[in-house]
């Protein structure tokens, strides 16, 4: 990817990105609903009774994954205004949400000595941007200028809640491949006979491989919305420069597991959990050379 | 058949209508409140100034220059009337405030004081503050005459009267928001 692309571009681009991987997986989710329909009804379509409630359901489970429980997990606190570092982040993310027109958001802190952030929040009205200790110490002002807006970012493009609901269909296309899968193992389905052997067989190929493909896709919208946050905080700061070099300090330093779950690492600015330096099908985020050359070429 | 296609076509034309309606709307609307916002930083800024000169005047003595540019500057940021003038005068400002602080390198004993050191930070992310929200107006004026200037929202705003907005010109000086050195 050597190519030279426009900031505004590369934004417009990743949104669409987001709009096919979205529609492939609903698409997924409907694959499995029919192929559960075809065969215990012998029709597609009967399944979705329980395909749609159940898929409901699920997307509003992971919706109640509130802003508070991410916090908790994380071991944040917020800033302490009456310290002169502290007070002076506090005022970086009021000015750079000035910049984007954002509402702004409450400011928290990671004692831990990782450079990384993170951002979460459903919608922009209560939302919090995390940094670590290690960040504020480590980074320059520019360099934390750019960490704040691709923070920032993901909040303006919603992108937790677009994760939310993503999680919500990949967990459901789980629940209904396993219920499939265990309705054959007990010789589940009331009217087996009459149905083509080879459809069966590949329904049940189909059971076993979907949830690992609405995984992936999980996965690629959450490299895609990286990219994104990166161009937009880009287009906050107009400074590409500041988060390119962040990220290369970030490379540079050595992980620290922070306290909290795995499931946020999609959250942070860079996975703290891995940093292998290989793109792969199975990484919340994007390569960081990938980020940093495409955030130099701006 | 023919009233039915006539039917469609002209709810399809109020929706298209109303939806571009409200877009012009509120598009504006939002021109106009970030304008709203640099002047409240502006506001800001100026208020900040008599507590800067209440605070260095005990020190700075012998600089009766720098602190009467500040003080000049600050009177025709008050004075301003159009938008321009009052960027003009900010710019002026951010000019006198550098040089005061320049200046107030050579008094240890104001450098160590808490509050001057509260005063310059919060001067400097109201400055970064003005810097910002300048160039949000901008990003909402660029917005807002790509979408009358555009078709089909040119139709549209030919008819509400709207006419493209000015963005505000930046100076080569001020494009970098300035660093107060500590």
């Amino acid at each position: 990817m050597a190519k030279r692309l426009l900031l505004e571009d590369q934004i417009s681009r990743n949104k669409r990105n987001t709009v096919i991987i979205c529609a492939l997986m609903f698409i997924l989710l409907f694959g499995v609903i029919s192929v559960m329909g075809y065969i215990w009804f012998g029709e597609p379509l009967y399944a979705t009774v329980i395909g749609i409630p159940i898929a409901l359901v699920y997307i509003l489970m992971s919706y109640r994954f509130s802003v508070e429980a991410v916090i908790k997990a994380s071991g944040a606190r917020p800033v302490d205004l009456s310290v002169r570092q502290e007070k002076l982040l506090d005022n970086k993310v009021e000015e750079l949400c000035i910049a984007s027109g954002l509402p702004k958001p409450r400011v928290y802190i990671q004692d831990t000595q990782d450079i990384n952030a993170f951002a979460t929040g459903k919608k922009p009205e209560n939302s919090v941007v995390c940094v670590t200790m290690g960040a504020l110490e480590k980074l320059t002002g520019e360099e934390l200028e750019g960490v704040l807006a691709h923070e920032l970012a993901h909040i303006q493009n919603r992108d937790v809640l677009l994760a939310t609901v993503t999680i919500g269909v990949v967990g459901s296309i789980a629940l209904i491949s396993e219920i499939l899968l265990r309705s054959f193992l007990w010789g589940g389905g009331s009217s087996r006979e009459g149905k083509h052997i080879y459809l069966i067989l590949l329904g049940i190929l189909f059971a076993i491989l979907a949830p690992i493909f609405a995984h992936m896709t999980h996965l690629a919208i959450s490299r895609k919305r990286e990219y994104l946050a990166d161009a937009s905080g880009a287009h906050m700061t107009r400074n590409p420069g500041g988060l390119a070099s962040a990220l290369e300090k970030i490379q540079k330093s050595v992980p620290v597991k922070p306290k909290g779950s795995k499931t946020v690492a999609s959250l942070y600015i860079s996975n703290p959990f891995s940093r292998s330096k290989k793109s792969s099908f199975w990484s919340t985020h994007p390569p960081t050379d990938e980020r940093i050359e495409r955030l130099r070429n701006m | 058949m023919e009233t039915i296609l006539i039917a469609v076509a002209a709810v399809l034309f109020l929706v298209i209508s109303v939806y571009y309606y409200n877009k012009i709307v509120r598009l504006e609307n939002r021109i106009d409140n970030s304008w709203a916002q640099i002047d409240v930083q502006l506001k800001r800024r100026a208020d900040l100034i008599p507590n800067l000169m209440e605070a260095v005047k005990g020190y700075m003595k012998h600089e009766k220059t720098v602190l009467e540019n500040v003080t000049k500057a600050r009177s025709a940021l008050m004075s301003a009337k159009t938008p321009q003038e009052s960027i003009d005068a900010d710019n002026m400002l951010t000019g006198a405030l550098k040089s005061l602080f320049a200046v107030s390198e050579n008094y240890p004993d104001l450098k160590a004081s808490q509050n001057f050191l509260q005063l310059q930070d919060e001067l400097t992310t109201t400055e970064n503050k003005v810097a910002y929200s300048r160039q949000h107006f901008n990003d909402s004026v660029l917005l807002f005459n790509n979408t009358i200037e555009a078709i089909p929202g040119n139709l549209f705003a030919k008819l509400m009267g709207k006419k493209e907005r000015e963005m505000l010109k930046a100076e080569e000086a001020d494009r970098k928001v300035p660093k107060v050195s500590f």
